[in-house]
């Protein structure tokens, strides 16, 4: 390990390190731009320049290796200078926007101009004109503010991989530019603009809304798929105004995915903000108490098993909580968190979570992809196995649906269950490769286990990942990737119908109950719903399911509650409330407790200390924020003899940017879909060979 | 007599009565003095040339109802009344309005509920669904 000094501190850091590591190792602070942890070095902004004994200039810290016995200094009269000249020249071509900016008041280069820039500017020639480019719906671009640190390109390229950002001409005449005026295309394009240090890419949005400083910022948690990606809520009176992601080492790093960070203008379109009751036909405003009464009064003249209870995708914990408690007052089996008519949730615990973890993908060194498309389902998780590809080499197989590009080469081995069991088999040449590796990961989507045979695929996947040395000593890597950020919670809260034989959503919906309570539930097909059926819908939007409701309940969306989400590691995470819900929309889980006042079965839970203390009860697993429990490894028992279905594994995402309620209420979302629609459009038609 | 002093103040009537010489009346019924000026003299002294307007009787009085021509007059902005030297009206001017504060053409700033019937969009609104 190469020993330093730097200004008179003697500091030893790992091999491999920069200057500036150590620098910073050693408490010194050193200003940057082009330089990110997460990215390829570059070495293009000089702004980290330190002075190094024995050479004759100063070097830049960030692409200088460390090694044993340099002596640095980063406080001289000489550093000082350099840093000065360096700003005056970047400042030379950058608008004096600050006022009407949107990055001012977190822009690195007023920052850093502050702290150790020039007083004044020397500069009377005109600046540097460069066109606007065109990026899409989501970024904006105001290319005269252009430091050229290239982050951004470096971003796309690295992280994301998609290479759609390059830059031409050289010196002042650089620009950052995506060649051929399209948007972009990737999931993760967002975070260029929280890479970009200074307003050159800005959310578009966002663009001219609000000025940092009048944010108020909530930390929570994304909901828009089962990741759990961390998040900051950042509110100006009683509005979302944009959503930014939060470091999360073991899930999202720093990045968040394009639909978490864009669909909260959903949360303002479609609101359901009263109770409504179905009078003549006709849906019509009511007061709470006349909703509750008349949700109530149905709910009371029904047999218990003919109710059944169905949770949508975007329900936090508590509200799940309150659910299994009327659900068992009440006396009926038929509950179900699983509205796309998954199969998991019987057997152990193992058996529905990604077990090795998200920051464990960094460790497996081959991937069988079962009926999951994550680029889709998880886009920040897709960034951290291609994170894993690029460090070593690493095979990836898939089974399903060929030909989507994850960013990563993958073998495409089958579609269906028949190459799952023919793997097993080891009649596949893939099998080799997966057996040789130290790590192996099988990754088993919703597409996979959201069918009638769900349960045999389920087992069949386990015993791959048994025979293929998935399971070791400290290494689990059977995995279950989750698309809806409510359903493990539901699992591990045991929603499903099963112990005394209830109905799951397709019963439900086949004509089983005669009351049917909706919390949240979108995605739905409630068309085949017989007329007779009376639908309670309790929620945030008026989306699919609400125009077929009898009973409207006013619900909050995540931002507007206090919720525990559980992510598909099985790790619980608190999303704390940012606006208030709009109109007379409550809390869910109160809206449940009130009910079951009115129902006469009052279910004792009165302070969300109470609920979260029950849910701490019903799943320990779940009791502090942001641990993993690790679930022990066993085998759920065999399904008996279901029979496999022939058909192939399918994604359940068909859209990206439209999974639930909120996404689908937002326009920009609604954008992102007919442009990417559009694209597809192009290449069916053959201009791209 | 005596309403007519309600409208004008004691000192007025009594300078309009002794030194004003009328010079001229418009269409409302504005009628407009000046005083017998002593010449050569700074426009600060007291006893230099003043113009002033008498509204009519019974009538409030309402200074943005005298027109254009003789409010530059009386602002010594033109040497000579109206009645001397007409108003040039270039064609792109539009007719001077009186103030308009209390009717219902009263200026609104945008925004206001008053101007269309509906305020703009602000913080925190939402769109509420309907079936
Ligand atoms: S646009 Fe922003 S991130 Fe990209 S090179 Fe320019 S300054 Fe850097
Ligand atoms: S941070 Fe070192 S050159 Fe840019």
């Amino acid at each position: 390990m190469p020993k330093l000094t730097v200004d008179g501190v003697e500091v030893e850091v790992p091999v491999g390190s920069t200057v500036l590591q150590a620098c910073e190792a050693a408490g010194r602070e050193i200003p940057i731009f082009c330089f990110h942890p997460r990215l390829n070095i570059a070495g293009s902004c000089r702004m980290c320049l330190v002075e190094m004994e024995k050479s004759p200039k100063p070097v830049a810290s960030c692409a200088m290796p460390a090694a044993d016995g340099m002596v640095i200094k980063t406080d001289t009269p000489l550093v000082h200078k350099a840093r000065r000249g360096v700003l005056e020249f970047l400042l030379i071509n950058h608008p004096l926007d600050c006022p009407i900016c949107d990055q001012g008041g977190e822009c690195d280069l007023q920052d850093i101009t502050l702290f150790y820039g020039p007083d004044q500017s020397r500069y009377t020639e005109n600046k540097r004109p460069v066109v606007d480019k065109y990026l899409g719906p989501l970024v904006s671009t105001h290319m005269t503010r252009c430091i050229h640190c290239t982050r951004c390109i470096r971003f796309l390229d690295e992280v994301a991989g998609v290479e759609e950002l390059g830059a031409v001409q050289r010196g002042e005449h650089m620009e950052i530019t995506n060649w051929i005026e399209a948007s972009l295309t990737s999931e993760l394009q967002g975070n260029i603009i929280d890479l970009c240090p200074v307003g050159a890419l800005n959310s578009k949005p966002y663009e001219y809304k609000a000025r940092t400083w009048e944010l108020r910022k909530t930390e929570s948690i994304d909901v828009s798929d089962a990741v759990g990606s961390n998040i900051r809520v950042d509110a100006r009176g009683n509005e979302v105004m944009r959503i930014v992601p939060r470091l999360h080492e073991g899930i999202n790093e720093e990045w968040l995915s394009d639909k978490g960070r864009f669909l909260y203008d959903g949360l303002k379109k479609r609101r359901l903000d009263r109770p409504m009751v179905r009078r003549d036909g006709q849906l019509q405003p009511a007061d709470w108490r006349i909703a509750l009464d008349a949700a109530a009064a149905r709910l009371k003249g029904t047999a218990p098993e003919r109710i059944g209870f169905v949770i949508g995708d975007l329900v936090d914990a508590e509200t799940m909580v309150l659910v299994r408690e009327l659900a068992a007052r009440i006396g009926t089996p038929n509950v179900d968190c699983r509205q796309d008519g998954s199969r998991l949730g019987y057997g152990p615990r193992a058996s529905w979570l990604f077990n090795s973890t998200i920051e464990g993908i960094e460790r497996a060194d081959a991937f069988l992809l079962v009926g999951t498309n994550p680029r889709h389902e998880a886009a920040v998780l897709n960034a951290r196995i291609r994170k894993r590809s690029r460090q070593i080499p690493m095979p990836v197989g898939r089974i399903g649906a060929a030909g989507i590009d994850l960013t990563y080469e993958v073998q495409d081995l089958g579609a269906g269950v028949q190459t799952l069991s023919d793997l097993l088999a080891g009649g596949i040449g893939f099998a080799k490769e997966l057996r040789a590796a130290q790590n192996p990961m099988v990754i088993l989507g919703s597409g996979a286990t959201a069918r009638a045979d769900g349960l045999a695929v389920l087992d069949l996947a386990m015993r791959v990942a048994d025979e293929f040395g998935a399971i070791s000593e400290g290494w689990n890597g059977f995995n279950v990737l989750h698309h809806a950020a409510s359903r493990v919670a539901g699992l591990d809260l045991g929603l499903v119908p099963g112990q005394g034989g209830g109905l799951d959503v397709a019963g439900m919906l086949a004509g089983g109950v005669d009351v049917l309570f909706l919390i949240g539930a979108d995605e739905l097909d409630l068309s085949g719903l017989s007329p007779d059926v009376h639908v309670i819908y309790q929620g945030h939007h008026g989306d699919r399911s609400a125009p077929r409701a009898d009973v409207i309940l006013p619900g909050a969306a995540w931002t507007e509650k206090h919720g525990t989400y559980v992510n598909t590691e099985g790790r619980p995470q608190r999303a704390k409330l940012a606006v208030m819900p709009p109109g007379e929309a409550r809390e869910d889980w109160k809206i449940l407790r009130a009910l079951s006042d009115v129902l006469g079965v009052t279910v004792k839970l009165d302070t969300l200390g109470a609920v979260r203390a029950r849910l701490a009860e019903l799943a320990p697993f779940l009791a502090t924020p942001d641990v993993i429990v690790p679930a022990a490894w066993e085998r759920a028992a065999g399904p008996g003899d279901l029979g496999f279905d022939r058909a192939p594994f399918v994604s359940p995402i068909t859209e990206y940017y439209q999974t639930n309620a909120i996404a689908r209420a937002s326009g920009v979302m609604a954008e992102c879909t007919k442009l990417r629609l559009a694209e597809h459009s192009i290449k069916a038609t053959g201009t791209h060979g | 007599m005596l309403k007519w002093l309600s409208f004008n103040a004691l000192g007025t009537w009594l300078t309009t009565r002794f030194r004003g010489e009328l010079v001229g009346q418009d269409e409302l019924g504005n009628r407009y003095y000046r005083n017998k000026a002593v010449k050569g003299l700074n426009a600060a002294d007291w006893r230099a040339e003043r113009r002033w307007v008498v509204y009519p009787d019974g009538v409030e009085p309402e200074p943005t109802l005298v027109p254009p021509g003789w409010s530059g007059w009386l602002h010594k902005r033109f040497e000579h009344p109206p009645t001397v030297a007409p108003l040039q009206v270039k064609p792109w001017e539009k007719p001077a309005l009186p103030n308009l504060t209390g009717t219902p053409y009263a200026y609104v700033p945008p925004g206001s509920e008053r101007g269309r019937g509906q305020r703009d969009r602000a913080t925190g609104d939402y769109e509420a669904w309907t079936p």
